[in-house]
Parts: structure tokens; sequence; C-alpha cells
């Protein structure tokens, strides 16, 4: 079955693909969800674990009438380096090229328990810096280092 | 007009401070030593909280020492305990409670890491970092370089080794950090596997291009020192006992291992110690561990002065 089968193309809005199989979810929390909710002519299509020649299953998200925030881009690639994301406008996409964030804040957990970030009731988000050069993200208060491939991990739960 | 860039300034990292920075506090506590009188009493005005959540004696003592040393008052919470955090109160909120107190300044040590840098963006107050967790002590960074600007004469192209807990031990991250400011240093991190250097600390010795060995034996390395820097190896952070019994007598420095060092050698500790310096080396000119000790007071001072106005 091919992909266009499951879900209708979109003419304007934006679409997260070659997602990890059963990884959508996750992308999602990684998003500003609020944002998203907050505009009532949104729709958003999650599609799981569906064939890919480039990754042999992947997820897909699909959101019509909404251009997703480029940071917001920046953030997911960083986390899931094989996804691509088209800006739809006119039934034509556009392909864009994300770029490597400087700081990532209030998305990912910090891996280190006894970080403030970490210490219950205290009104405090983790906020990270960047290093691509040794592919590492750094908590900016307990100086603590996620893997890049480590950082699905760590992304903030429900 | 504050010309040093120090008043109000928070002291959280000693990453966050330069060579001229570093030079400035060693320099007034220099003239502290030789003149107290120009700083006794001097900040009569100001109040210091010292809210340490945590044992301390060295630190919350010459702490005390200085503020009392400067005329200051001191408001002093000496552990979670006695505090309202024991009823539950975030330390967001203790910081907000202790800046109605007319509160000038805030020396906090708490067991989180990453707790100075918070504090500090709760309050517009300066907040001193007293060692938040495992992370980092930057005065204590302060007066070790100090000391051995002192004993030395400079700290440019020291090699220097730093043995024991260097994992979880936050005087051997913040001194590290604080040595990429010299020239020509070299850092042998001595340590069994489990209770190796950081990454992070490699990663910020890398950026910097500061050359640092690794390496399990204090014998190899010894010979070569201009200084060793001993931590203890704490038998709790040995997930299996007996990796711990197989390896704490490695660490140890008696009279025997300094015999393979130079005659110059200076042993440093930020102390408490247990048995991983044996007390023989007391009375060696290597032991400059309770001199170090006593700069704590004329370094803290000179801080101190600096933060609040000096």
């Amino acid at each position: 079955m091919k992909n266009q089968l499951l879900v209708r193309k979109i003419d304007h809005g934006t679409v997260i693909d070659h997602i990890p199989a059963w990884r959508a979810e996750m992308v999602m929390r990684l998003l500003d969800i609020e944002a998203i909710r907050a505009q009532p002519d949104v729709s958003l299509v999650s599609l799981n674990n569906v064939p890919s020649g480039k990754l042999g299953r992947k997820d897909i998200i699909k959101l019509t009438h909404y251009h997703l925030d480029e940071g917001d881009a920046d953030l997911v690639y960083l986390v899931f380096p094989t996804v691509s994301i088209n800006y739809i406008e006119g039934w034509e996409p556009r392909k864009y090229k994300p770029k490597i964030p400087e700081r990532v804040s209030g998305r990912l957990r910090c891996p280190e328990v006894r970080c403030i970030t970490n210490a219950e009731r205290e009104p405090v988000v983790a906020r990270f810096s960047v290093l691509p050069e040794f592919n590492v993200l750094q908590c900016e208060y307990c100086d603590s280092l996620i893997d890049f491939e480590k950082m699905p991990d760590y992304v903030i739960g429900e | 007009m504050d010309e040093t860039g120090f008043l109000n300034r928070d002291v959280i990292s000693i990453k966050d401070f330069s060579r001229e920075e570093l030079d400035l506090i060693f320099k007034t506590a220099m003239d502290v030593e030789e003149n107290p009188g120009r700083y006794y009493g001097s900040h009569p005005d100001k109040r210091v909280a010292l809210l340490f959540l945590e044992p301390s004696t060295r630190t919350f003592g010459s702490f005390n020492t200085s503020a009392e040393n400067l005329g200051c008052k001191i408001l002093s919470n000496r552990s979670p305990e006695v505090t309202s955090m024991a009823k539950g109160e975030t330390l967001h909120d203790t910081i907000k409670m202790i800046e109605c107190y007319d509160t000038d300044c805030i020396v906090i040590r708490d067991r989180h890491m990453g707790s100075a840098r918070f504090a500090s963006e709760v309050t517009e107050l300066p907040v001193v970092n007293g060692g938040s967790g495992s992370q980092e002590h930057p005065t204590q960074a302060m007066l070790d370089l100090y000391t051995i600007l002192k004993r030395r004469g400079r700290i440019d192209g020291i090699r220097i080794g730093l043995t024991g807990d260097l994992r979880y031990g936050r005087t051997c991250s913040s001194l590290s950090y604080g040595l990429v400011n010299y020239d020509d240093v070299e850092l042998f991190f001595v340590a069994p596997g489990i209770l190796q250097v950081r990454r992070e600390v490699e990663i910020y010795l890398q950026q910097r291009g500061v050359p640092y060995i690794k390496s399990e034996s204090l014998g190899e390395v010894i010979g070569d020192l201009d200084v060793l820097y001993v931590t203890r190896v704490q038998k709790e952070r040995f997930p299996d006992p007996t990796d711990y019994e197989r390896v704490k007598g490695s660490y140890v420095v008696d009279l025997q291992v300094l015999g393979k060092a130079r005659e110059e050698l200076g042993v440093m500790h930020p102390l408490p110690r247990i048995d991983e310096l044996h007390a023989d080396v007391d009375k060696t000119s290597h032991a400059w561990y309770f001199e170090q000790a006593a700069n704590g007071v004329p370094v803290r001072t000179a801080l101190l002065h600096h933060v609040l106005g000096g």
C-alpha cells in the first residue's frame, strides 16, 4: 500500500517525514503543542510504522494549516536527524534546511538526577547548550552531558 | 563607579573568571594578609547570608570569618533541617525570603548540582557558590590557585597531578577549569576508571587546548609533578565494595610514595582527609594543605570585599 493512500496531500501546512517508526508521539512532545491547539483550523494527522524506502519503517506527521516554527523544526531535526521537514504552500512542498540550534530549553530533561532542574517542585526548566563539535548537549545548570544519539531518552513526557 | 567589574557579581563557576580577574582577587588577598586593617570593619552596612544546606567546616568557617572581618552583619542558615526547607519549602522560595532581610549577598551551598546558578536567576542579589553538589566549588579553586601562586611564585608552567575521586569531587573539577587561564599547564588525572575525571571537564580542557593525561598509577606520574592535589576516594562511590578494597591502597599518599617525588613537590588537599594522606607527610616540606586551608580567609575576604563594593 502506498503512503498517499493512507492520507491525502495537503495544500498548506507542514509535513514531518522520515520520523523513526513509533516516534511520532515523541516528536509531538517536542513541538509547541499549545500553539498548535490554539489555532482552530489546524488538523494533525500522525501515521505510524508505514513502509519507507529510506528507513524500512517510519512515522509521518502532517499539520494542515500550520507553519511549524523553525526553531521547533531545528529541535526535531536535532533529536531525530533522519527527519525531513517540508513546508507546503499551494500544494507545493519546500524542503526546510535545518540549522543546529545553539540552545535547547524546556523540551528535554537533564540526565543528572541530582541536577536542580530535577529537584521536586523547584520552578526551573532544564536548558542546554549545544556543542556540535562533541555531539553533545550540556546542561547550563549542572554541566552534565547528553550525547546526541541519547536525546530521545530525555524528551520530557506528558 | 566600580572599575573592577566585581560589584554585585555572581560567583557561580570558576569558568566565568578570566586570568586578570583572578589576579585581582589574589592581589587583594595578598593585601588582606599584609594590611588587614584596610579591610577590617570596612563594610559595616552590609549583610551577608550564609545559606549552607550541606555540611561544611572550612568553607562556612572562612566565609563567616571573612564576613565578620569586613564588619558585615551575618544571616546564617546552616542546614536544611533548621530552615523551612524541612517543611518542603523550595530553594526558590528560600532565596526569595532571604532577599527580604536586607541582604546584600548570598553565599550558598546545596547538594544539588546547578543550585547556585538557579539561585542567581531567582534573585538580583549577588550569589556566591559555596559548593554545588559534586559539580563545582569555585572559591575553593580560587584559594587553591592562590596557594600555588604564593608557594611557587607562578602558576604558569605547572605540572599538576589530581588524584582520588575526580568524578564526584567538585574541587578537582573547579581547579581544572581554573587552571586553563594559565600558560603551559599540564594536568595528570590519577584515579581508578570508575572515579576518573568527568567528560565535561575533558571537553572543557580540549576546547581550550590544555594537555592532560589520565592514569591509574600514582607511581608512574609522581616524579614529574610540581603539585599533587589529593582528594578522598569514597567507599560509597563503588557499587561493588570489593572494587574499593582493591584500589583504596593505590591512592594513599605517604612518605614511601613521596620518596619518588621531586624535592619541591607541593601536596595539596581540600580537606577533610581520612586515610588517603598520611599524617607523616605533615612534617615534610611537601605539606601545603594546612596553609591552603588557611588561605580560604584572605581569598574569601578579598572576594566578598569586591562583590560588596570594595
